[in-house]
């Protein structure tokens, strides 16, 4: 089942197929929502980025936000972690929350936000220590830890990011020594650390090689048990691969949400149809 | 060898369409023979079979390809894989033509021999069912197709007329059972034709809506 929104329709707070006034426009049936967004709009100064963005991000799935350069995806995924906040002209309206909490709000504490929401680049970015300090750094940050209690949390978090069998005799050696694709999934690690509810990956495969990007794709998986995973990726392969739902962006739109399986065998839209078969973008 | 999906699958497209064309041409050859007893029109379409099981494997092939090096989605998926179906089907009633031609052969050569009404009401009509589908198919007309699925009953109908009708030869003179078996197995092919074209139409309703009306399905 996908959701369509013409482009020039206002967009609706309300499914046609969901009893009147609850809003649960485009959620799979029954999946409960880790983050809800009406009708979001944000701007970089005059230039608006995103318009009227609503949709539920269902917990304990994987979400892929698809869509060519410059759509908005990479704009609508920092601003669920307040990303944004670190550029002066950025801007944002509309409801977005985190299982209820107001992320927008000017209360809102940002580093426990970030801690709530993990994020994973599309370069791996470890700090220049050691493997066990970068895992073990953010939950030094948010409290005290025994010495064996982080040690637990470091190897549960290297296992749950599949390294802990690569790296277990090696974790006081630097992080950068590690490859490519150990290094993004000791980010994962590092950002499964700090107990998060959700994790955003923005292009998390785009530097890997194909055996790097199988073992991150694995992983995106397993860990889906456990978190509420949005991925933002150019490769439509993979997010058919990855993904139970995928929202497609366009010129600072969502035009579709919906199943994977339907978005990339029945599109309802015929921009997402033309996008999902390269026929532009 | 690189793979241009757009403009490959658009060739798949004419390849599908081409071979439906020369498969509706054999059916209408078979139906001619029916009509006029033609044992030379047979033999042609005996005879360029052959060349239906060539189309047929080279749209399967480019299919594989295409499945292969293209990682197809959306419409370009649905379109590869009705294709595998479709000419498969169109080789299978390209089959029975040629199976139809063979006993009518088989008839005309024995002597004496006369075919029910209702033979060349079923033909006509199996023609007209393949002629509309590859008009659907052309067009993407799921609406046609749901029509031409309907139509099969009709199909059938006829074709117990025929069964009736040679069975009560076969009452009338014993020495006709042969010549009756024939006129059964005819129109046991133009019955079976009608009823792959109806699969042809769920796999064109398939290939514009994505839905699969097959068992019943509608």
């Amino acid at each position: 089942m996908t959701f369509v929104r013409p482009l020039t329709q206002e967009p609706s707070m309300t499914s046609p197929h969901s009893p009147q006034g609850v809003p649960t426009e485009g959620s799979p049936p029954h999946a409960p929502s880790a983050v809800a967004i009406r009708n979001l709009n944000a701007w970089y100064g005059s230039f608006q980025a995103l318009t009227n963005i609503s949709l539920d991000i269902a917990a304990q799935r994987v979400t892929a936000f698809i869509g060519p350069s410059g759509c908005g995806k990479s704009t609508f995924l920092r601003w669920i972690n307040r990303m944004n906040d670190t550029i002066p002209s950025a801007r944002a309206e509309g409801t977005l929350k985190l299982h209820g909490d107001d992320i927008l709000a000017r209360s809102m504490d940002v580093v426990e936000l970030r801690r709530r929401v993990g994020m994973v680049f599309q370069k791996p970015n470890p700090f220049p220590k050691s493997i066990y300090d970068n895992v073990a750094f953010g939950p030094r940050l948010h409290r005290v830890y025994s010495k064996s209690d982080l040690d637990m949390l470091v190897e549960q978090s290297l296992r749950q990011a599949a390294l802990w069998n690569e790296v277990k005799d090696r974790l006081r050696a630097s992080a950068l020594s590690l490859s490519g694709g150990q290094q993004q999934r000791l980010c994962i690690a590092r950002a499964i650390a700090a107990g998060p509810e959700l994790l955003l990956m923005d292009e998390p495969c785009s530097a890997l090689d194909p055996k790097s990007t199988l073992a991150i794709e694995e992983l995106i998986e397993q860990l889906a048990e456990r978190y509420t995973i949005v991925i933002v990726t150019h490769n439509m392969q993979q997010a058919a691969r990855v993904s139970d739902t995928t929202a497609f962006f366009f010129e600072g739109q969502m035009i579709e949400w919906g199943e994977t399986e339907a978005i990339f065998t029945t599109p309802t839209n015929r921009q997402t149809e033309d996008y999902v078969t390269g026929r532009f973008g | 060898m690189a793979v241009n999906l757009q403009s490959r699958v658009i060739d798949l497209r004419r390849k599908l369409l081409a071979m439906g064309a020369e498969v509706e041409q054999r059916v209408a050859l078979a139906v001619a023979v029916v009509r006029d007893g033609d044992v030379d029109i047979a033999r042609t379409v005996r005879e360029t079979d052959a060349e239906i099981d060539a189309m047929q494997a080279e749209v399967e092939n480019e299919c594989m390809r295409l499945l292969a090096l293209g990682a197809p989605v959306a419409s370009d998926l649905r379109l590869i894989l009705s294709a595998i179906r479709i000419s498969n089907e169109l080789e299978r009633i390209a089959d029975m033509a040629k199976g139809s031609c063979k006993r009518v052969t088989k008839l005309v050569e024995s002597g004496s021999y006369r075919f029910p009404p209702a033979l060349l009401d079923m033909a006509e009509a199996t023609r007209t069912m393949l002629r509309d589908v590859l008009v659907a198919l052309s067009n993407e007309d799921a609406k046609l197709c749901l029509e031409i699925r309907r139509s099969d009953s009709f199909v059938d109908a006829l074709n117990r007329e025929v069964m009736l009708w040679s069975r009560e030869w076969i009452t009338q003179d014993v020495h006709s059972t042969a010549a009756a078996i024939e006129i059964l197995a005819i129109g046991q092919r133009f019955e079976r034709m009608a009823d792959i074209i109806t699969q042809i139409a769920g796999d064109t309703v398939f290939l514009v809506e994505g839905r699969i009306l097959r068992h019943g399905a509608e």
